[in-house]
């Protein structure tokens, strides 16, 4: 017995352990993964033709997250100092990324012209995948929940079309409409080969679109349902060892969620960026 | 077998498979990369920025199974 205290401390937490097993569970209680993304009605409102107005969770989520945008970025740029604090320093780190690491570093031309709109999106996704993970009491009944708005196809799908129509936007605008259809299709191509090209590229920017809206939509579904899947976990088993064992991975899983709210903010940015370039400096 | 059976086998099928290719490709994808930077570190910032677009369209493709298991459970 060279180290005492190491034994005490392990026989401890094995009949600690021991115990929690042993102890019986709460009450059980239905859990539905599905009932977490449910739009629920905050402010009920008229419907006007095929627009639903009522303030749903999503409305909710996105009024906080503007919030937060508005008030940091204002507060911010009224108080700019030589020595940043630490805010300043977080919002120069997040902007010096947007300037130099997303669209200087794959954009060839118009970089001033499409930063804010890129450095805007990235800010906007980045603060919405925060805001998600943090509940707020806009569930059921005032209920604390946690919903991205991201989480929310209608929501990505609107950002996606911004991208779409920017693109197309930027690159009628520099190179005329007739010259930036045709470069679709590689000039040397043969006739034929060359109709073929051209429709599968006019295809590809369909695709584009729905690529960049559902990956985004599903990588807030999956993280969140991974979430309430691990908080509900305790529930279903009716177990307290389970429960305690289940709070450390869902701390773990949390921590993940936020380097992917980072990840996916960075690929919708830096996508939209290779597009607004592409459409700018065709190559072919 | 029962409708509502193959519905829950066929998503479970759909984002097993659907992550295997992502997956192999992810991984061939990120060592490919740590090699370059490995080799060439004054590069690290150009490669690193390559592979997260490279991550974002691969990723995509598992996150399609993704959609379409939940399609599957939830409105098929």
């Amino acid at each position: 017995m060279k180290h005492p205290k190491r034994w005490i401390i392990g026989f401890l937490l094995i009949g600690g352990l021991v115990i929690l097993a042993l102890l019986p569970g709460g009450e059980k209680l239905e859990f539905e993964v599905a009932g977490e993304f449910e739009r629920e009605v905050l402010i009920p409102l008229p419907t006007i033709g095929p627009f639903d107005l009522s303030v749903t969770k999503t409305v909710a989520y996105l009024w906080v997250a503007v919030a937060v945008i508005v008030v940091l970025t204002i507060l911010i740029s009224r108080t700019l100092k030589v020595h940043p604090g630490r805010f300043q320093y977080a919002m120069e780190a997040l902007y010096e990324l947007s300037r130099d690491g997303i669209v200087g570093s794959v954009m060839k031309s118009g970089k001033a012209t499409w930063f804010p709109y890129v450095g805007g999106v990235f800010l906007f996704i980045l603060v919405n995948n925060i805001v998600g993970l943090i509940p707020l009491p806009f569930g059921e009944h005032h209920q604390p929940s946690f919903y991205a708005p991201t989480a929310n196809l209608n929501v990505t799908l609107m950002l996606a079309l911004f991208t779409f129509v920017f693109t197309h936007y930027a690159g009628i605008r520099k190179n005329g409409a007739l010259r930036y259809v045709r470069a679709w299709a590689p000039a040397g191509a043969p006739p034929v080969l060359k109709q073929i090209i051209w429709a599968i590229h006019a295809v590809s920017e369909i695709f584009r679109l729905i690529s960049l809206s559902v990956r985004l939509f599903a990588n807030m579904v999956a993280g969140h349902a991974i979430l309430a899947v691990f908080f509900a976990m305790a529930l279903i088993f009716q177990s307290y060892l389970v429960a305690v064992a289940l709070q450390g991975a869902s701390v773990l899983i949390y921590l993940f969620e936020i380097f992917v709210a980072v990840i996916q903010a960075f690929i919708f940015a830096i996508l939209s960026a290779v597009y607004i370039g592409g459409a700018l400096d065709q190559d072919h | 077998m029962n409708p509502e059976a193959a519905k829950l086998l066929g998503a479970g099928l759909a984002m097993g498979l659907g992550a295997v290719g992502p997956g192999v490709g992810l991984g061939i994808m990120i060592g490919k990369a740590l090699e370059s930077i490995a080799r060439q570190p004054e590069v690290s910032g150009d490669v690193r920025t390559n592979m997260f677009i490279g991550i974002g369209v691969t990723e995509a493709v598992a996150l399609y199974a993704f959609v379409v298991a939940l399609i599957l459970i939830f409105v098929a």
